[in-house]
């Protein structure tokens, strides 16, 4: 009961996750086990961000592996400011990231991505035009049954540049607030708001072009 | 419609429950009154609900496998315990110590002697030093000599040949004790005319003396200037030499110039004594025109002449010239 009260104590000093702040305490102590844990709990969540984000699922295996050694090379240094699942993530997109602008410099996103106006089946169109023109809210479940309207999701996604998308998928696809966003980005509050309001704003834009 | 400014963003932030609520509030308001805040609302919405339709992809199974191995990959850092002896340590750490501070004090130490061997003045005063404080005196302007220049010592022995030889002695012996400074002359004995007379003096005596003698010079039979170079027993011999060339000679500065001239006057008046006539003398004089001509006295009352003071200076007397007196052949 002491050791519990004890973590307590510690978990609340470290404003980290309880769970979360046992396993990471146990990887300073060389505990292989505990990171192999915290690995299995997020790898999911991050290559998910990260494949939205970068849109190649190989790329996106890589750059979870990428993030998870990096995580456990600075197990070490990771002071607990901030909760561990924000410093994965800000790992995690922040490498993404800077893959995705190596690969705009070095010209190999795919024409679609780049914004050429891609070919839809009618079939899609009229997906797309009766998911915008339903005046009740749509349940997301159906919406995800639909194929055609997730090639449109992902394909406007795509055509968003880096930084929107990045702010898009952290809200609408894992759900963080707009304060760990700003955590996980390392930018203001504000820029956050604006960010994700012109984001949607372009995302509406490009909806409306497909169904024209 | 009215425009509020960041509408998008209110519409955003109350989509995702950002707002505050008294903003909540006034969206919900204006989404009731305008219909098109309100279908701007739905288009938003609708973006969202696509966007988090998204199916939720599954990391591949082998991530876990993957970081594991990129590890097994690193090359492991074997760590052999490491013996240390900490006093050994301390003791090799004071040494350095210890050396670095001897060194710095030997550095330190050379620096203040260079230092103190450039700026340290030549004389040092040992002990303290007293100050007098002076009142500044009134000024007075002090005319500062020139730069003196000091001719060139001359050195030389004037032989001349007469045939009225006591006379001539008797006015050289006048004119000495006139013109120059008794302690500047040994005078020819009566008896003993061979004698020479022996000069030391400055050229200002000099040249007075010369000029009187100027007014003997038809006495004599010859006049023959022996003028010692630099090279000992070596001299040059000027024959037939007149008063106003001996001045020439002997008031030069510099001595290589005064050889110079004592040169340029014995092949002169050689030459002048082969040729019939004496003409060219006339010439050769008209020709020098660098040469000084020592001013003969004058006087201008019956007053008898002053004996020179016999204060000078030895600087002066750079003059050493032996006169002797011979008898006609």
């Amino acid at each position: 009961m002491a050791e519990v009260a004890n973590m307590d104590t510690y978990a609340s000093k470290r404003r980290i996750n309880i769970d979360d702040a046992v396993l990471v305490r146990r990887c300073w102590q060389g505990d292989s086990a505990a990171m192999e844990e915290l690995i299995l709990k997020y790898q999911n969540r991050i290559y998910n961000v990260i494949l939205k984000i970068c849109a190649d699922p190989d790329d996106a295996a890589e750059l979870t592996q990428e993030t998870f050694v990096k995580v456990i090379e600075n197990i070490d240094n990771f002071e607990g400011r901030s909760g561990f699942y924000t410093w994965v993530f800000r790992i995690a997109v922040n490498l993404t990231l800077n893959y995705c602008q190596r690969n705009a410099r070095l010209g190999f996103r795919s024409l679609d991505a780049s914004g050429a106006k891609a070919e839809y089946s009618s079939q899609s169109n009229l997906a797309l035009k009766e998911f915008l023109s339903d005046d009740s809210s749509p349940d997301p479940a159906a919406v995800a049954q639909n194929k055609e309207l997730y090639e449109i999701a992902v394909e406007s996604l795509m055509k968003l540049d880096d930084a929107q998308r990045a702010v898009v998928v952290l809200r609408d696809i894992e759900g963080m607030n707009y304060a760990r966003i700003a955590k996980v980005l390392d930018i203001e509050l504000g820029t956050v708001r604006s960010r994700l309001s012109r984001a949607r704003s372009k995302l509406r834009q490009i909806l409306e072009a497909i169904l024209q | 419609m009215k425009e509020i400014p960041n509408m998008d963003e209110k519409l955003n932030s109350f989509i995702d429950g950002e707002l505050p609520a008294r903003q909540q509030t006034e969206v919900q308001r204006l989404v009731h009154h305008e219909e098109k805040i309100a279908q701007r609302l739905q288009q938003l919405q609708k973006c969202r609900i696509l966007l988090s339709s998204l199916p939720i992809a599954e990391a591949p199974p082998q991530i876990l496998e993957n970081v594991k191995a990129s590890f097994a990959r690193k090359p492991q850092i074997v760590e052999q315990p490491l013996v240390f002896d900490e006093r050994a340590g301390t003791r090799h750490l004071l040494g350095r110590r210890l050396f670095a501070a001897a060194a710095m004090l030997g550095l330190v130490g050379i620096l203040t002697a260079v230092v103190y061997t450039i700026v340290a003045p030549e004389t040092v005063t040992q002990g303290p030093v007293a100050v007098e404080r002076r009142e500044p005196a009134p000024t007075v302007d002090v005319v500062k000599p020139g730069p003196t220049i000091v001719a060139a010592p001359f050195s030389g022995r004037l032989e001349l040949r007469t045939s009225y030889l006591p006379a001539v002695v008797a006015f050289i012996n006048r004119a000495i004790e006139d013109n120059i400074p008794s302690d500047e002359w040994i005078a020819s004995d009566q008896s003993n005319v061979k004698k020479p007379h022996a000069l030391i003096c400055g050229s200002e005596s000099f040249n007075l003396l010369l000029a009187e003698l100027g007014n003997i010079w038809a006495k004599l039979d010859s006049a023959a200037l022996f003028v010692d170079t630099e090279v000992f027993g070596e001299q040059v011999v000027v024959d037939a030499v007149t008063a106003e060339q001996i001045s020439g000679i002997v008031n030069q500065d510099d001595s290589k110039r005064r050889m110079e001239v004592a040169k340029d006057f014995a092949v002169l008046n050689n030459m002048a004594e082969s040729l019939p006539g004496r003409e060219i003398l006339a010439a050769i004089d008209d020709t020098m025109v660098d040469l000084i001509t020592p001013p003969k006295p004058v006087l201008t009352s019956n007053q008898k002449t002053v004996k020179k003071s016999p204060i000078r200076t030895e600087e002066n007397k750079n003059i050493h010239l032996t006169i002797t007196v011979l008898g006609g052949n």
